[in-house]
C-alpha cells in the first residue's frame, strides 16, 4: 500500500510531533507550588501509597525554570496572584498548568474579597481537577488525562498557548 | 624593652614604618559622608536576601526577608498574607453550622481542632452540653489528628533537611490515620464532622476495632522514627543548639504549644482548662529545658505517644447513646445512615416529616435553610492544637449567623519568634528554625 | 549558650519587668473572676466589669488602657504573663437586629452603641503561672479609630495589632511598624469592617445567565 509495507522489521514510522509529545508527556516535571490544603494532598500523591513516581513525575522541581507543569494546589489570594504569574512566566516553554481543587478552579466556597475567583484569570489552565481537596487518586487521574492531552497536541497549539 | 600594655594606645603614627608610594597606590582616598557609607556597606558584607513566598523549605507560602552578615542571620522578617482567604469574614454571612465547614479549612493539618474549638464556642454561647459519646469520639479524633499533624511536621521537616526517608515514613502512617477519618466523616481532610451540639453522624460499627488496630500500628511504627532519628548524628548536628528560645521570651512573644513546652513551661490547655472531658484522661505534659529544635522534636515525639495513651483510655471509655444533643431546635434533624444503594438516608425520619407531622416538616426546613439562633454575647474558647493555643473569639448578636469570628491562630503568633530564634544562626539554620516552629500557612493567614 | 537577642521594637527593660515563670505553672491557684474584677476595679474605679458565659470582661477607656494592661502584667496577684489574643469587632452606627431579638427571646441585653460606630478591640490576658484569663475591651470611634499600642507591654501584640489595623483600620499609637500584614500593601479599605462588602463575584444560577468558559469570559461582565 505505501511505505509501511516495504519497511524491514524493527522500524517504526511516526512524526516528530508525536515522538516529541510522547517524551514530553512521560517526563513531566511539576513545580513545587503548594498553596493550601491541596498541597498536602499533592505531597501525599508523592508519598508511598499513591507514589507518583510510577508516572515519571516524582521529581518536584523547586525552581520553576526546571519545571514543565505547575500544579496550582490551593486557593490563590490577591496577594499571591502576581507571584503566581511571575512563577508561571519563569517556567520555560512548553508548560502546562493544572488547577487542583475547587478553590484554584473557581474560588470555590470562598467567594469573597480575598481570593482570585479562579486561577484562570491569571494563567491559562489546561486541566481542572475538582474536589475539596481532591483525593490523590483524583490528582493522578487529572495528570494522566493531561498526559493524554499533551500527546495529542500539535506544536501549533502549544505555540499559540505560550 | 618591657612590654607596656598601654603603650599601643598612645603610640604615635610615626612609630609605624612610613608608607611607600606602592602602598598609597593600593588605597583609595576619598572624602565625603555619602561615599564612605557606600564603602562601608560593601566592605561589611551585609546583604538582604529574600526567601519565598514560593520556596520548597518554607512550609507553604511564607516569605522571609533575611538580613545577613556573611553567613550569619542578623534579622529575619516574616512576611505573611499570601494565603489570606477571608474565612473570618465568610463565616459572618453563613449559619453557625455552615461555619464549621469554613473553619475546618483554616489549619488544614489539624482540621478537627478548628471544628472542635468553633463548636465549643458555639455550644458555650448556646449553653448546651454535648452527649458523652460525642465528647469521647471528639477526643479520639482530636488525638488522632494531633498524631497526623505531628507526622506531617516530621515528614516535611525531614524533607526540608534533606531526609527523604523521614518524609516517606511520615506520609505512610498518615495515610492510615486519614483512612480512619475518611471512614467516619467521608473526607480525608476538611471533615466538618464535629458540629455544634455533637457530631454530624455516629461513628461506624467497626470504629473501636479500627482505632485500636491503628493505635497498635502507630505504636509499633513510632519505633522506626526513634531508631532513625533520635541517635542520628546528622539529625543532632542540624537540630541541636539551633533555634534556641527560652521560656521568658516565649511568653513575651506569645509562643505556646510544643515550643513553649520545649523551653520548660508545662503549659497545656488540656490540663490547665480541660474541655471535652480531658480531665478524665491520664496523660503527661512532656517538657524539656533545652529550648532548641532538638528538644521540640523530642517533645513532639512524646506528645504522639501521650496521644496514643489518651486514645487507648478513650476507646475503653466510649459509651453508647446519641451523638447529638436532644434538642430539636439545634440538632441536625435526621441521623442518616448509609443505605444499601450507597446513599445516605433515614426512612423513618422521612416517614415522620412527610406523613405524620407538619410541624416537624416546618422545623426541618427552618433548621436546614435558616439554622438556629444563638444568644448574644462574646466568648473566647481556646483549645490545645498541635501548634499551641488555638482560640476562637466569637461574637454573637442573637441571629442565626455569627457576628464576628476571630481566630487566635497559634502559627500566626508563633511566627513572631522566628526572628529571635534565627538571629546569630547560619542561613541553613533558618530552615530548621521555621520547620521546628511548624507554622501552617492556612492557619497564619486564615 | 543563648542566642536570644532583644526583640525589635521593645525596650530591653520590658524583659526585666516580666516575672520569671519557668516553674510556677502548677504552683499557684487561679483567682476567681470576682477577685480579678475587684482587684482591678479597686485600683481603677473607671473600669466597668461584666461577667457573662463564665467569662469576665473589663471595659476600659482608651486613655487608661496602657496603665491597666501594665498593672495586669506587673501585679503579683494577677501576673498575666501572656497576651493570648487581640482582636477587633466593628459595631457600625445604626439599627441592629439585636433589639428585636432581645425583646422576643428574653436573652440578656447586649451592649451596643448605635448612635456612633465603634471598633471594639478585645484583649485576652492570661496568667500561665496562676491559670486564669479575662478579657479587656476598649472601644474607639470607627470614623477615626485610634488606640495606644500595647507592644511596649506585650511584644506579642505586634502582629495582632497589625492585623487589627489591616482589617479595621485602628491606628495604634506607638506601634513600631504599623503596616498591613495579611492584605497586599496597596489594598484600599479595611475588609473586616461591616461597611466593607464581602466581595467576590456573583454566581447567577437564575434565568438564562451562566458563566462562560474562561477563554470566552469577560471579567467585567461576570462582576456586573
Amino acid at each position: 500500500m505505501g511505505l509501511e509495507e516495504k519497511l524491514p522489521s524493527g522500524i517504526l514510522l511516526t512524526n516528530v510531533e508525536r515522538i516529541v509529545n510522547y517524551t514530553r508527556a512521560n517526563s513531566l516535571w511539576p513545580a513545587t507550588f503548594g498553596l493550601a490544603c491541596c498541597a498536602i494532598e499533592m505531597m501525599a500523591s508523592g508519598g508511598p501509597r499513591h507514589d507518583m513516581a510510577r508516572f515519571g513525575m516524582e521529581v518536584f522541581r523547586a525552581s520553576p525554570r526546571q519545571a514543565d507543569l505547575m500544579i496550582v494546589a490551593g486557593r490563590v489570594s490577591n496577594k499571591m496572584a502576581p507571584v503566581l504569574r511571575r512563577i508561571y512566566d519563569q517556567m520555560s516553554d512548553p508548560k502546562w498548568v493544572l488547577s487542583m481543587g475547587v478553590c484554584a478552579t473557581s474560588g470555590g466556597m470562598f467567594n469573597n474579597y480575598a481570593l482570585v475567583q479562579g486561577v484562570d484569570h491569571v494563567v491559562p489552565v489546561d486541566m481542572y481537577v475538582p474536589g475539596c481537596p481532591p483525593r490523590p487518586e483524583m490528582l493522578l487521574d487529572g495528570i494522566l488525562k493531561l498526559h493524554e492531552k499533551i500527546k495529542h497536541e500539535t506544536f501549533a497549539e502549544q505555540g499559540a498557548r505560550a | 624593652m618591657a612590654i607596656d600594655p598601654t603603650a599601643a594606645h598612645t603610640a604615635t603614627p610615626a612609630a609605624t614604618p612610613p608608607a611607600t608610594a606602592a602602598d598609597l597606590d593600593d588605597d583609595i582616598y576619598v572624602e565625603g559622608a555619602d561615599w564612605e557609607s557606600v564603602v562601608d556597606a560593601v566592605s561589611d558584607d551585609h546583604i538582604t536576601v529574600n526567601m519565598g513566598p514560593q520556596h520548597p523549605s518554607t512550609h507553604g507560602v511564607l516569605r522571609l526577608v533575611l538580613d545577613l552578615d556573611g553567613e550569619t542571620v542578623t534579622r529575619l522578617t516574616p512576611i505573611v498574607g499570601y494565603l489570606h482567604t477571608g474565612i473570618e469574614k465568610n463565616t459572618e454571612v453563613r449559619t453557625w453550622v455552615q461555619g464549621t465547614t469554613f473553619v475546618t479549612r483554616m489549619d488544614y493539618l489539624s482540621p478537627f481542632f478548628n471544628e472542635a474549638a468553633f463548636c465549643l464556642a458555639t455550644e458555650k454561647l448556646l449553653g448546651i452540653e454535648v452527649p458523652e459519646r460525642a465528647e469521647v469520639v471528639r477526643v479520639i479524633l482530636l488525638e488522632f489528628n494531633r498524631i497526623a499533624s505531628h507526622l506531617v511536621w516530621l515528614a516535611t521537616g525531614g524533607m526540608e533537611l534533606g531526609s527523604t526517608t523521614v518524609m516517606e515514613f511520615g506520609f505512610r502512617e498518615r495515610e492510615h490515620v486519614l483512612d480512619l477519618f475518611e471512614a467516619q466523616s467521608g473526607l480525608r481532610m476538611n471533615h466538618a464532622y464535629i458540629r455544634p451540639g455533637g457530631l454530624a453522624q455516629d461513628v461506624t460499627d467497626d470504629f473501636l476495632e479500627r482505632s485500636a488496630a491503628l493505635v497498635d500500628l502507630l505504636t509499633e511504627r513510632m519505633r522506626d522514627y526513634e531508631d532513625l532519628l533520635v541517635e542520628n548524628p546528622i539529625w543532632h548536628a542540624r537540630l541541636k543548639n539551633v533555634g534556641h528560645i527560652d521560656a521568658d521570651t516565649c511568653l513575651r512573644l506569645g509562643v505556646t504549644g510544643p515550643v513553649l513546652r520545649a523551653a520548660g513551661v508545662p503549659w497545656d490547655l488540656r490540663k490547665a482548662q480541660p474541655y471535652s472531658g480531658y480531665e478524665r484522661y491520664e496523660f503527661e505534659v512532656p517538657t524539656r529545658t533545652e529550648g532548641d529544635s532538638f528538644a521540640r522534636f523530642l517533645i513532639r515525639l512524646e506528645e504522639m505517644r501521650q496521644s496514643m495513651h489518651i486514645i487507648r483510655q478513650a476507646l475503653e471509655l466510649l459509651p453508647g447513646g446519641p451523638v447529638m444533643v436532644d434538642d430539636k431546635r439545634i440538632a441536625w434533624p435526621s441521623q442518616q445512615s448509609l443505605g444499601a444503594d450507597g446513599i445516605g438516608n433515614d426512612p423513618d425520619y422521612i416517614r415522620h416529616i412527610m406523613g405524620e407531622s407538619m410541624e416537624a416538616l416546618i422545623n426541618h426546613f427552618k433548621l436546614v435553610t435558616q439554622g438556629f439562633t444563638v444568644p448574644p454575647g462574646q466568648v473566647y474558647v481556646p483549645v490545645e492544637s498541635p501548634r499551641g493555643e488555638l482560640g476562637y473569639a466569637v461574637t454573637s448578636i442573637g441571629t442565626n449567623k455569627p457576628y464576628r469570628v476571630h481566630v487566635r491562630a497559634p502559627s500566626f503568633v508563633n511566627l513572631q519568634a522566628a526572628d529571635v530564634m534565627a538571629r546569630g544562626q547560619g542561613v541553613a539554620d533558618v530552615v530548621v528554625v521555621v520547620a521546628s516552629l511548624d507554622p501552617v500557612m492556612g492557619d497564619v493567614d486564615r | 549558650m543563648s542566642h536570644v537577642t532583644p526583640v525589635p521594637g521593645t525596650s530591653p527593660s520590658v524583659g526585666a519587668q516580666l516575672p520569671t515563670t519557668t516553674t510556677g505553672v502548677a504552683g499557684r491557684s487561679a483567682l476567681s473572676l470576682d477577685d480579678i474584677a475587684q482587684r482591678i476595679t479597686v485600683r481603677f474605679p473607671a473600669v466597668r466589669a461584666e461577667q457573662a458565659f463564665g467569662e469576665l470582661t473589663l471595659h476600659v477607656e482608651p486613655d487608661d488602657l496602657l496603665e491597666v494592661v501594665t498593672f495586669c502584667r506587673d501585679d503579683d496577684e494577677l501576673s498575666c504573663e501572656l497576651l493570648s489574643d487581640l482582636s477587633g469587632v466593628h459595631w457600625p452606627a445604626g439599627e441592629h437586629t439585636i433589639a428585636r431579638q432581645t425583646s422576643t427571646t428574653g436573652w440578656p441585653d447586649y451592649r451596643v452603641s448605635r448612635e456612633q460606630g465603634v471598633v471594639e478591640v478585645l484583649y485576652i490576658l492570661r496568667s500561665v503561672s496562676r491559670n486564669h484569663h479575662f478579657r479587656i475591651s476598649a472601644g474607639t470611634v470607627d470614623t477615626s479609630p485610634r488606640l495606644p499600642s500595647v507592644t511596649g507591654v506585650y511584644p506579642t501584640a505586634n502582629f495582632h495589632e497589625r492585623e487589627v489595623y489591616d482589617f479595621f483600620g485602628v491606628e495604634f499609637d506607638g506601634h513600631p511598624d504599623l503596616t498591613r500584614i495579611l492584605m497586599p500593601d496597596d489594598w484600599v479599605g479595611h475588609p473586616h469592617r461591616k461597611d466593607y462588602p464581602l466581595g467576590g463575584i456573583d454566581i447567577p444560577y437564575k434565568n438564562d445567565k451562566f458563566i462562560p468558559p474562561p477563554h470566552e469570559r469577560d471579567l467585567r461582565e461576570v462582576i456586573d
